[in-house]
This record gives C-alpha cells, structure tokens and sequence, in this order.
C-alpha cells in the first residue's frame, strides 16, 4: 500500500472486508494480508488524511492500492459521544479526542497526564511528584466551589470514581474523549457540570492473532535543586537576625562553621528507576474477538527513595461475541493490584523529609559520629534512630518543632504501604431488533479493596515527635458500585434525511460499602520485618475501628435526537432527569436539557472549492448540567455523636450528642448552563482548525453558608448560594505534512480561560480561601468581582531604606501611616486610605488559576527513523511560596536572601532581618510570597527507530522499534520553588511540593 | 414488517420507561449512624447523650489552640503571648498587645460557647418529653442551666454586647436575632444559676460522674458572676456557703485547701477537695491534628503551647526531663519580680532562664522569650500518651474552672477586703503555702490573687474588674474604653443585626 502522491508505504492502514467484521492492518512496509472467503469481496481500505478507497478481490495473490490524500480528515474520525458513536463531521458539541497513537510509547505514570497539554481548555496539574499520585484535573476551570471540580470518568460506560482512575494501563487505551460543553456532556446530566471525560479500552479485531510487547527501562533524577544558604552564611544571617531583634550574637565564629549539611542531597536519589512491560493479545473471528493484556511497572520516587515507591500489575480482557444474527454479547475486565509507598507529609509546612529538609539548619550533623556527643543528650537518654554503623542521626537544636532528621524519618517508615485491588468491568447484550433499532443492556460494576499497612517503631526524632510504644495498623476498605443501563436507539436514513434517536434509562449506586483499621501496640519486637499481627498482644494494646460509607445512588432517564440534512444542516437535542439520594424529597430530581446545531457550510451549493479554506463546519449550543459532588444529608438536621466529654476521675470518655446543623429541605441541583460556539476548518490543504468559545455560567452554587455563630451549630448547612462564571476561547490547530519520505505534523493547543465569582449571598461577603498558611491563616479568598481562590494579603511598595521615608510616610492627618517601622521593613499600601495599616487594607494579589494552557505536539519520521517533541505550559497564575517555615524564625533560607536589605539602597525587594518582625514583613500574607507560575515545560523529547521488516522474518515479527525518551528535560520559568506546577484543591500552593522528575528512558516495541 | 418494528420500538420503550419508573424509592437513602434530630431525646440514655454534648463546650478552657487559659493570660500584664514568632497565633499575639479587631479575633471564642448555649437550649426544649425518671430529668435540666450560665458568663465578661438566646433558633429567624444588655444577660445567668443549684446533688460520684455540676460548684459560679456583678453582699452570702464556716477546714461540701501547694498541678491528682469546678481531659480520645479543638478532642492543648521549644537536658543534669512545646505564655520579667520571692515560685514559674545559664538545660527561643515558663502547666513526661494520636494533642492534665483558693479570695474581696472573716479567708490562703498573716485589705487581696492564681487565665478579668487594666496593660497598648472587651468577630456582622463594640469600627 502507498501514497499515490509520494509512493511512500503507508503502515497502520485498516483494511477489512464490506459486511464482515475481519479487519487488520498494514505493517511498517505498507504490506498486509487478508483472507476472504469468496471471489468478489470487497476490501474497504481507510488511513487517516486519505480518501477510503475500495477494493474488489478477484484473484488471490499480491494487490497494489495507492491512497490519495483526503482533503478532510474529519470524516473518517469516528467519536465516542457517550451510549453511541458519530462521525466528527456531524459533531456538534466540543469533543476533544486522543487516540492510542498520540499515548503510544509516552511513559506516563497514569491516565490522567496522557491529556496534559494535549487538550485544549482542560487544565491538568500534578499533585506532586510521587509516583502514582493522582493529578487535578479542571475542564473549562473551576465549575463549583470546594471540592467536586474532578471530572466524571467513564470507562466503557462504567462510571469510575476520579481516584480510582489509577487502574488503567496506558496501552490498553484506543482513545480518549473528553466532553467539554453542556451540549454534548448533558448526556451524562447530573456529575457533567465538571466536564467528562470517556476512556474507551481496546478491543480485538477479527484476523491474526496479534502480540504487541512495550516495554521500557529508566532513571529519574531531581530536575532542580533548591539554593540553600551554607552553615557559614546560615550562621551569619541568623547572628543579624538575632541582633536586629536586640538579641544576642549566637555564632561568634561562623567561617569555621564551613558549608554544613546539604540535607536536600541526603534525601533527593539522582538514579532512581523505572521500567514498564506490557504485553497485549488480540485477535478474533467472525464470531468472537478478544484483546488480553498484561502490564506491570515499579517507579521508585526521587525524594527518600526508600520510602517512594510505586508498583502496579494489571490484566485486562475485553470480549466480543456475535451469538445470532441478533444478538452480540461482550465483555470489559480489568484487575489492577497496586502497592504504594508515600514519604508521608509532602506540600506542607509541618514537617515531612521535604519541609525539613528545606527548613532545617545546616549546622546539624546529619550523623553524629562524635562519641562524647553521641555519649550525651538527647542522644544518650532517648530512643533515638541510629544508622547502620549505630551512630545516632542528628537532631536539630536549632530547628525545631515537626522538622526533623529526615534519614532517621524515613527510618521509622520503612515498610508502610498503602495498597489497591480494583477489579472494573462490564458486561453487555445488544440486540439488533431491526436493521435501525438496536438495544443494548450494560451492566457494569467496580469492585474495589484499598487500605494501609504499616509499623512504625519507637523513635525519638526530636523532643516534639516521639513515640513511647510502637504500633502496627491496618487498614482495609471495600466498595462494590454498581450500574445498570439500557438504552435503545433507532437510526433511519429517509432521502437526505438522517436521524438517531436514543432512549435510555440507569442505576446507579456508589459508595456502597465500608471499612475498618486495627492496630496493636507495644509489639515485642523493634523492626518493621518481624511485625506480625500473630503476637500475642493484649486487649489494652489493640484498638479498631469499623465504619460503613454512605451509599449514594442516582436513577435516570435520558434521550438524544441527532438529525442532520445531507451531513449539511445539524442538529443535537438532549435531555436528562435525574434522581440523587444527595437531595431532600422537595428536589429529588433534576432536569438538564440541550441542544445544538451546526452547519458544514462547504456541502453548500455555493460554495466553490478553494485552496485557502476546503472545509468549514460552524456549529453551537447551548445546554445545563448539574453537579450533585456534596456531602450526603445536607438538607437534613441530624444528630450525631463526636461531642465527648471526659466524666470522672480515670479519663473515661463519655460520647456527647448534638444535633449537627440545621436543615434545608430546598436544597437543589446546583446548575451548570453552557454556551459554546465553535468551528471547525480544514485550512491550506494541510492544516486544521478548532476554535471553541464558550460561557460557563454555575448557578445555585451548593456551599455551606456561613450562619451567624450564635446559632451554635458545629457545621454550617449547606444552601444554594453562589454563582460563578468561566469564559473562554480554545484553539486546536493541527499540521500535517509529507514531503517524500519525509512525514511531519504538529499539533498546537491553547485555551484562555477567565474565572469570575458573579455572586455570593448576604451572609457574607466574602468566603475565606480553602488554602491557608500556618498563623498567617486563609491566604486566598473569593468574593464576587475576583477568580475563586484569588490570593488575597497586603501588598507592599517597596522598602522603607532610611528613617526620612518612614517619617515621610504620612497620611492626610499629618501622621505617620507606619509609625512602628524601621528602615528596612516594607512599606505597605495603604488600599483603604484610612491613614494605617490595617487587615483591611488587605487586597487581591492575583489567580491561583492559570489563566493561559498551552500544549505542542510535534511529529517528524524519516524512513525508519521518528522524532516527537512534546512540551506543555501554564501562565497567568501565581504561585504562593512558603517553603520557609514561619514561626521557625531559625530556619533555614534560600540563597535569595543574601540579597536582604542591610543598609540604604540594599534592596528592594527584600527585607531586613529581624527576629523582633513587628512590621510583619514576612508575618504578614503580601505580594512578597507571591510569584509568577508562567512555565514552559519539554515534557517529552522522544527518538525512535523501526527496524526493516526483512531483518525481524527470523524471528516472525512484523515490528519491531526500538526508542529513547527524555522527559521533563527543561522548565523555563521564573519561579525559585521546586516545581511551579503544583495542582491541589487550590492550585498554587507551594509548601515543599513533591518535584516531578527529569527521567532518562529507553524502550523497546515488538509486535508479531 | 414496519408495524413489527415499530411495535418492538414501543415495547422498548415502555420497558425503559416502566424501569425507571419503579425506581423512585431507589434514591432515598436514609442516615445510618446518626439519629435525625426530630427523634432524638426520646429517652434517659439519648437525654444523657444530649448532656455530655453540653458539658463538651467546658473544654473550651483548656482545649484547643483557642483556648480560654492561654488566651486570658496573653492579654494580661504576667504574660507574653509567646509561641513562634508574632503572627503564631494571630488573634492571641493580637490581644497580648491590645490590637484585635474584628478580624483577627478568633470566632471561636464566641461561637465555641454558643454551640455549648445551643446544645443546651436544645436538651431544655426537649426533656419535658423525654421519658425518664423524673429527678434526673430535673437534675439534667438543672446541669443545663448551670452550664449555659457558665458559657453565658464567659461571654458577657470578654464581649459584653451578644444576643441572649435560650431557645435553639431557626433557620428562618436566625439573621434577625438582636444583641441585648449586659445587665439581662447577668439577670438570666443569676436565674439559670439560681433554679439549678435547687435541684442540683450535693456530691457526685468521684470515678464516674466528676466534672458534672454540683450545688457548690454552682453556688461558687453564682457567686463569682455576683462579684463581677460588683454585688458584693449577695456574692459573700453565696461564696460563704461554698468556703464553710471555717476557712481552712473543710466546708459543708467537702472542699478543703491542699496541704501542699504543688500537689494542685500534680496531673494525677484529679478532682481534689480544693477542686469545685474543674475541666476534664484524657489521653484516651487519641486526639489528632485533624480534629484539633473540635468535640472528640479530650486533650489539653495548654500544656503542649506553654512547653519550651526543643528542650534537652544534658547527662546528669538536675532539670527535669520534659517533652517540647510552642513556648505561649512565658511570663514578664515584671511578674518574675513579684513572684520570686515567694514559697509558691517553684511551682509557678520554670525559671529555664536560670538553668541553661548553669548549663543544665537547653531550648530554642521563642517569640518574646523570658526564660520564665508557666510550670502549672508544662507538659511532663509522665504524660506523653502511650497510646494513638499525636503527642501534642494527648495531655490530660485536668484545670480548674474554680477552686477554692480563688473563692476564699473572691469572698474577701466580696466583704470589701476588711474584718475578721476576710483576714481569716486571706490568712488561709497565705497559711497554706507558710506565709505569714498579712493586714487584709483590697490591695492585699489583689495581690494575693496576683500571685496564688497565676497563669491560671484570671488576670486579666481581675484587672478589668478593679478597672486597673488601663493602668497596668498601658505600655501593651491597651486603650481604655475599647480592650476590656473583644471585638464582635467580623462574621457575626454579616448579614445580622449585631453591632460593633464600642471603638471597635
């Protein structure tokens, strides 16, 4: 097979028989063979970017086809638009796809970062570093407040909660859609507000038994370190720190303190490893097709490897069988067992090998070697952790509080692991009932078992963290969710009249199940390997605790109506009502309707063909969905216990009753409405292009309203009072090209996105932030007019750098607006005008949103050899740096703080020193924590070359490629933490986030 | 063969339909594992339920970061607020140096003694359809009463101007509740206190029912909240009844000072004769960080907060081992003064000063460290918790809401610090530590207080209650006619009817 213009082979082309279901492909040379059962069959052959053309057999033996490029290649994608298909061409709502090709042989950790920076308008941050940690997905921005921002997954129709999503192999994925608008997400109605996203897994195909073998080998290291200050300027910049507070010089000779400890280098790996073996089996005939795969992969985690680590094993088996003429039953199933080893606290200011190791003093030995210290205390009297020459660890007397000795950390945490089985799938009957009518009944469930097991050892890290009795815990937890679904469609073609009416009808049950945890003290024994439940261990040195889930459970109706006139004139109607067990008797159920329409303006009897525009297709709807992501009971008032009180003299615990909140028995669906306009165009033969734009306005947002404290509920009720809007504008533009043997493409995304809070309700006027920062407290805030979770602090003007500006400083009454300030201190802004500085001249700084994502995709292949070049990006957001613990004032700093003011025109950025901080210069939440989050990352730079099929006939093999992957060679971006892409409930929100890693891979592709 | 399909269809259709028709029940879902509140307090054991829930507010004295000892002390002139550094703990630093305002005033202050106003009003409106027995229906209402007294007394001394609630508000009423007098505020304190301390037991069972209100303890509340009253006669009668005939020996109650000063602090000692009202914690609850200060918390934070920073001992040092805090609450140099000469010292204030200048200890500095800790409350190494939970979190050492050294002083003060019975109550309290008599008059008293009660959250109230706390807090900032009272946290301003404290805007 070859591309009649260029005569280059042309692999991957599907070939397969009219009326049959026996198809395959052709291989890196462009050959295939196929069996056909009479003279006269015909041979439908289709390859992306290229007219289909038929072919009919009449001999057997060797055939030539050559392809002519298409000028469309909309017509030949086929998207999955949830319970059916339709060609992109008629598509009417926004639906991004990406397809296994674009996945192929990127070694992402999970499903979620295969859409990084491929999709425009869905914004995807890693929550940190640690393999196998979830990312924050948002489709189209923040779509309500507090949590319930995650988008709804399908798998083969089976709805799977966000944070089990960890379960699917990347190999096993033929595409990804993800539904942008409420027009076409309004068939999943309640949980679309948020976008959905629909993974289809592969399925067999009738013909050769196909083997397909991936596997790949790496290492991964920190791709930044952080510039922490040395013992000598450590010990300097602490002695001014102390005396500019009227304390006392505490190093008297800092230069023989030398360079100290590099705590960062005791704990990050610069060889950690990774591999990843998937195997797949596929094949099938007229009757019966099938697709099995086997995949396992260990990451090991740069930070404290030891206890960093993430392993994964799955089996999959789809199935499809043709019973009758009428009938076909098929089969999903996947198994994942996953073992997950966390260093514990990560992003945060309380402790964890991270924050200490930014945080602690350089002074501190990391090992004491010295016997007379070792000899003393702590160290003498304590169970403290030793290493394996028994030397004791450092302990800080400098630092203290959570941050400790992060080696000894990570030796009382060996052996912990938080472990997952999920066994997803579904089984379904379709019934041909007629030529147009099809019936389709899909049961499908999630079973799923998760928990932790670990042993943690008497330890004495510092005189804060220290444990008296050791103690082994488990954990296990369960869930069987559970849907049903039938749907029935009816497609019929009258004359240049098409439609496809779809009805439908679902359960579905969730959380349903339930959990428990035990753990014993005091074991005989001091090592996480010779911990076992079996020790005999009394009833006072065992505690448990059982606990159900709440069961949450909706039933629906849906219906869609596609019509279209020639392909020309378009039209989508949706609707959907459903019932959640989330929501009190007076609304129970929710109705969300939609519709859309389009117009492929070049099937026009006008149009005249042309070289600068060949295909144009406008279409727009409109459409609601909802969002029933809240705490279960909210409308009721309940009495529950958890209010105890210690009666009599032997610290007895008596359990107190109260009821929770009071209730609101109106509480509704929140309601996301959308209006999107978008087109689609072929443009220059050679290039594509989407442009969405869209308004996503959410209505009747459900939050805990902030009732008057004197009410003297523990909980707020929840109420529907709060709107929000998000607009934006998309872009996807696509390049292809083949010139010879020369084959290129790119693939370009961007999206704009503006969030704005429209209303909150009387009770307050604002809403505290959901991230805070120590003492400083709430550091974001929403309010109407700002993008939710906006920073919100002081802002300064520069630094004060003599005694004349502060005395300068005045107000309209004649007095000083800083009279407490030295020179040095910042000089805040004054926002409110009332002449001082106070809370209420607190103002916002700026998104934590990225307001621009950009993502570029480029493809080259020369003969054998392939290159691809992936990078990704965010910009227009602000990250808040707290990496510097604020109520340490001996902790340790970056080297920016060399650059401090110390005297007249030493700086303007930062401040004095001062251990007396009274101008709450870094107590204060300001602009001074605040910086840009614009990055540019080379994602993926991957290199690959496919050996001559004639050189693998030895071996039976049809493919064989090998590869080298870079990955997250270089970030361009100013910020000075780790890692400026931090995802999180709030994005942002730096306190010592886990780095993603620079790995360094190489990988192998055979197929048979 | 077009009726066929057409019939098919139909069927279909009615079979999608008829499913999820009968589906209606499918979504309701009942709460398990909590009682709707319709149902609830049905019988003694939900009433009894109901109660513990009421008397869970109490620990608003010792529990939590925000709690009612650390705070007071922080805004007195014997204390720091200390901690990390001057933003650790906005709304203590704040009030330390007289600069809250409605923003940085912890809300929980207020709401926390709400919710116990709440539960209360909740159990009352409830229990007369309870059925129970009916002397403990009248005790429970009586223990009610008492302790919404207590809550009610607390926020009238630190906000003056709240509403006086005593029925549980609706959601449709609740932004139209109003502030009322400080003076209906006191008269319903004084009826609450009074209708319970005539049904209330005289004793209670020490190992299973301690810590719940008795006639003493509510005639000493009573008479505590006359003296801030300043009805000084009706406050002497009540507190007279509390302290016995005989100050020194023990009363018709039972209360008996201590021999032995240090022994009031000794964490086992729990519910001691000198104890009236006293605020129970444990280690049992295996408090975590992620309910820190909220209803299932049984520790006492204020032993984690006053401990000194990164504390260590070297070999052989004589200081005693102890774990590390936050360093709240150290001591000024000024009370150091006062105090220093006194038997009581030692048990009052850990002069690690003193100790790492002999090179026995060590520790890191907190914010406006003095040296000097507050060892009433220091957390011991005999009470790390042994089993879950965190280390910070799991102290159990009990506090005193009242004991009867602060009664004996209170009465002297009610009789106007002269005559006999006042010298007698004063030369007790004096006795019992070995102090020699003193003439007894109000300046006496004051300074008795000043130092018996130190660190133990009075201070401050005593001051504003003697109106010297202009005098004595002016060099922390404090501005007179505004800090004797907090300012309505800015929440509460908020679509209601409440209106800022005087100054305050």
């Amino acid at each position: 097979m070859k591309d009649k213009a260029t005569g280059t082979a042309l692999s991957d082309a599907t070939v397969s028989i009219t009326g049959s279901a026996t198809r395959t492909k052709t291989n890196a040379q462009g050959e295939f063979t196929i069996k056909v059962a009479q003279k006269g069959a015909v041979l439908s052959i289709s390859y992306i970017g290229m007219k289909t053309v038929t072919y009919t057999v009449n001999n057997a033996g060797p055939v030539s086809i050559e392809l002519e490029s298409s000028s469309t290649t909309l017509e030949d994608v086929v998207v999955n638009v949830g319970y059916g298909t339709q060609k992109k061409s008629v598509v009417t709502g926004s639906i991004s796809r990406v397809s296994a090709k674009d996945l192929a042989n990127i070694p992402n950790g999970r499903v979620e970062q295969s859409l990084q920076g491929r999709v425009a308008g869905v914004t995807i941050a890693q929550n940190s570093g640690q393999p196998g940690t979830p990312s924050t997905i948002l489709i189209r921005g923040v779509t309500t407040f507090g949590g319930g921002n995650n988008p709804l997954w399908v798998v083969d129709g089976i709805v799977v909660d966000a944070g089990g999503i960890g379960y699917l192999n990347q190999s096993d994925i033929e595409s990804i859609e993800v539904l942008k608008d409420a027009t076409s997400a309004a068939i999943y109605g309640t949980r679309a507000a948020t976008g959905v996203i629909m993974v289809t897994t592969k399925k067999g195909k009738a013909g050769a038994l196909t083997v397909n073998y991936n596997g790949f080998y790496g290492s991964s290291s920190p791709a930044k370190m952080l510039h922490l200050l040395n013992a000598t300027q450590y010990a300097t910049l602490l002695n001014e720190r102390s005396v500019a507070g009227g304390g006392n010089v505490l190093f008297n000779n800092v230069g023989s303190l030398g360079l100290g400890t590099d705590w960062q280098k005791a704990i990050f790996n610069n060889d950690a490893r990774r591999y990843s073996h998937e195997v797949s089996l596929s094949g099938g005939n007229d009757k019966s097709t099938f697709y099995l795969s086997f995949g396992t992969q260990d990451q090991q985690g740069i930070v404290a490897t030891e206890i960093s680590n993430f392993t994964k094993q799955n089996i999959r088996l789809n199935a499809t069988h043709k019973i009758s003429k009428v009938f076909t039953l098929g089969q999903t199933l996947g198994y994942t067992h996953a073992k997950s080893i966390g260093i514990g606290n990560t992003n945060s200011e309380f402790g964890g090998p991270l924050s200490s190791a930014i945080n602690l003093d350089p002074i501190t030995k990391l090992v004491i070697t010295d016997p007379l210290v070792a000899a003393g205390a702590p160290y003498s009297v304590n169970p403290v952790i030793r290493d394996a020459n028994g030397n004791p660890y450092g302990i800080s007397t400098i630092v203290g509080q959570e941050m400790t000795n992060p080696l000894a950390y990570i030796q009382t945490r060996l052996g912990q692991y938080n472990w997952s089985d999920d066994m997803i799938g579904n089984a379904f009957l379709e019934a041909n009932i007629t030529n147009d009518i099809k019936f389709k009944s899909t049961i499908g469930g999630k079973l799923a078992f998760w928990g932790y097991q670990g042993f943690t050892p008497v330890n004495f890290l510092s005189a804060t963290n220290s444990l008296l009795k050791n103690n082994y815990t488990k954990s296990n937890n369960n869930t069987l969710n559970w849907n049903v679904e039938n749907t029935i469609t009816y497609n019929k073609k009258v004359n240049d009249h098409s439609f496809s009416v779809l009805l439908g009808q679902g359960a579905y049950m969730e959380n349903n199940g339930g959990g428990s945890s035990v753990a014993m003290l005091d074991l005989p024994i001091n090592s996480y390997k010779d911990a076992s439940f079996n020790f005999d261990i009394s009833q006072a040195n065992r505690t448990s605790g059982t606990y159900d889930f709440t069961q949450h459970k909706l039933t629906s109706l849906f219906g869609r109506v596609n019509y279209n006139y020639q392909e020309k004139y378009l039209f989508t109607g949706i609707y959907r009502r459903d019932g959640s067990s989330r929501f009190g008797a007076n609304n129970k159920f929710g109705m969300f309707p939609s519709f859309s329409a389009g117009w492929v303006a070049n099937k026009e009897g006008f149009w005249k063909q042309n070289s600068i525009v060949n295909t144009l297709k406008v279409r727009g709807g409109y459409g609601v969905v909802g969002n029933d992501a809240i705490r279960d009971f909210g409308y009721l008032s309940t009495v529950a216990g958890g209010l105890n009180y210690t009666m009599g003299n032997a610290g007895v615990i008596t359990t107190g009753y109260a009821p929770t909140t009071l209730d609101n028995p109106d509480l509704r669906w929140e309601e996301t409405t959308q209006a999107n306009f978008g087109f689609d165009a072929q443009i220059l033969n050679d290039f594509s292009l989407t442009v969405d734009l869209f308004n996503k306005k959410t209505t009747g947002i459900l939050r805990p309203i902030a009732i008057p404290g004197y009410v003297g509920v523990t909980s707020a009720p929840v109420a529907n009072v709060a709107d929000m809007e998000n607009k934006g504008v998309e872009v996807e533009l696509g390049y292809r090209k083949r010139i010879g043997e020369f084959n290129f493409s790119a693939n370009g995304n961007f999206a704009y996105l503006k969030n704005q809070v429209t209303y909150v309700a009387s009770d307050t006027r604002f809403i505290n932030g959901d991230a805070a920062f120590q003492s400083m407290g709430p550091v974001t805030r929403t309010e109407v007019g700002q993008s939710y979770n906006s920073f919100y602090g002081f802002q300064s003007a520069g630094i004060f750098q003599n005694a004349a500006e502060i005395a300068n400083n005045k107000n309209g009454a004649g007095g000083l607006i800083q009279p407490t300030a030295k020179p040095g201190d910042f000089r805040w802004v004054d926002t409110d005008g009332d002449g001082s500085i106070t809370d209420k001249d607190k103002t916002y700084l700026g998104s934590s949103l990225p307001k621009y994502t950009f993502g570029l995709t480029l493809n080259a292949d020369y003969k054998g050899f392939d290159v691809m070049v992936f990078a990704q990006g965010a910009a227009g957001n602000k990250i808040f740096q707290g990496l510097r613990r604020l109520d340490i004032g001996t902790a340790n700093w970056q080297t920016r703080a060399l650059s401090r003011w110390t005297g007249d025109g030493t700086s303007t950025t930062y401040p004095r020193l001062t251990s007396a901080d009274d101008n709450g210069n870094f107590g204060k939440m300001s602009d001074f924590y605040l910086e840009d989050g614009n990055y540019l990352r080379l994602k993926v730079v991957q290199i690959g070359y496919t050996l001559p099929v004639k050189m693998l006939k030895k071996i039976g093999g049809t493919k064989l490629r090998v590869y080298a992957t870079g990955e997250n060679l270089l970030t361009l971006t100013n910020y000075t933490g780790y890692d400026p892409e931090i995802g999180g409930g709030v994005f942002g929100i730096d306190k010592g986030v886990y780095p993603q890693a620079k790995s360094f891979i190489l990988g192998i592709q055979l197929q048979f | 063969m077009k009726k066929i399909q057409i019939n098919n269809l139909l069927v279909a259709v009615a079979l999608i339909l008829s499913l999820g028709a009968c589906k209606k029940e499918f979504v309701d879902v009942s709460p398990k594992g909590q009682f709707l509140t319709a149902n609830y307090y049905a019988d003694a054991t939900q009433a009894y339920g109901g109660l513990v829930g009421v008397y869970d507010a109490i620990r608003k004295n010792s529990g939590g970061f925000e709690n009612m000892i650390t705070m007071m002390n922080a805004g007195s002139d014997d204390h720091f607020a200390g901690g990390g550094g001057a933003t650790d703990g906005a709304g203590i630093q704040a009030f330390s140096n007289h600069t809250l305002t409605a923003l940085n005033v912890p809300g929980s202050f207020w709401s926390d003694h709400y919710q116990g106003i709440f539960r209360a009003n909740t159990l009352l409106q409830k229990l007369p359809t309870t059925t129970m027995d009916a002397t403990l229906k009248a005790r429970f209402a009586a223990e009610s009463k008492a302790l919404r007294a207590l809550y009610y007394f607390n926020l009238v001394r630190m906000f003056k101007n709240i509403p006086l609630i005593t029925e549980p508000v609706s959601a449709a009423s609740m932004y139209k509740v109003k502030q009322t007098t400080s003076d209906s505020v006191y008269a319903q304190i004084e009826k609450d206190l009074n209708e319970a301390i005539a049904t209330l037991p005289t004793t209670v069972s020490v190992t299973t029912e301690a810590g719940r209100f008795t006639k003493g303890a509510a005639k000493a509340l009573l008479g505590k909240v006359l003296l801030f009253e300043n009805k000084g006669a009706l406050a002497a009668a009540q507190l007279a009844d509390v302290n016995g005939a005989t100050p020194g020996s023990a009363s018709s109650y039972g209360y008996k000072l201590l021999s032995n000063f240090s022994d009031l602090w000794v964490t086992n000692n729990k519910f001691n004769s000198e104890s009236i009202l006293e605020v129970g914690h444990s280690s049992a609850g295996n408090s975590d960080w992620g309910w820190w200060g909220s209803g299932r918390d049984e520790g006492n934070t204020v032993n984690v907060m006053v401990g000194p920073r990164s504390y260590s001992t070297p070999a052989g040092s004589p200081a005693p081992g102890l774990p590390s805090g936050w360093s709240f609450n150290v001591f000024t140099q000024n009370f150091y003064d006062a105090i220093k000469g006194d038997p009581r010292f030692a048990a009052t204030v850990f002069d690690l000063k003193a100790l790492k200048a002999a090179g026995q200890a060590d520790y890191i500095d907190g914010y406006q460290n003095t040296g000097y800790f507050l060892n009433k409350f220091l957390p011991r190494n005999a009470d790390i918790r042994t089993g879950g939970g965190s280390q910070e979190l799991n102290f159990k050492q009990d506090t005193y809401v009242i004991r009867l050294a602060d009664t004996y002083l209170m009465e002297a003060e009610a009789l106007g610090g002269t005559g006999a019975r006042a010298q007698a109550l004063l030369d007790a309290v004096r006795a019992r530590v070995g102090l020699a008599s003193t003439p007894v008059s109000l300046a006496a008293i004051k300074a008795e207080r000043r130092l018996e009660l130190a660190g133990e959250g009075h201070r401050f109230f005593d001051l504003v209650r003697w109106n010297e706390a202009a005098a004595k807090l002016a060099s922390r900032g404090f501005v007179a006619g505004r800090d004797e009272i907090f300012p309505i946290p800015y929440s509460e301003l908020q679509g209601t009817l409440l209106v800022q404290n005087p100054k305050y805007n």
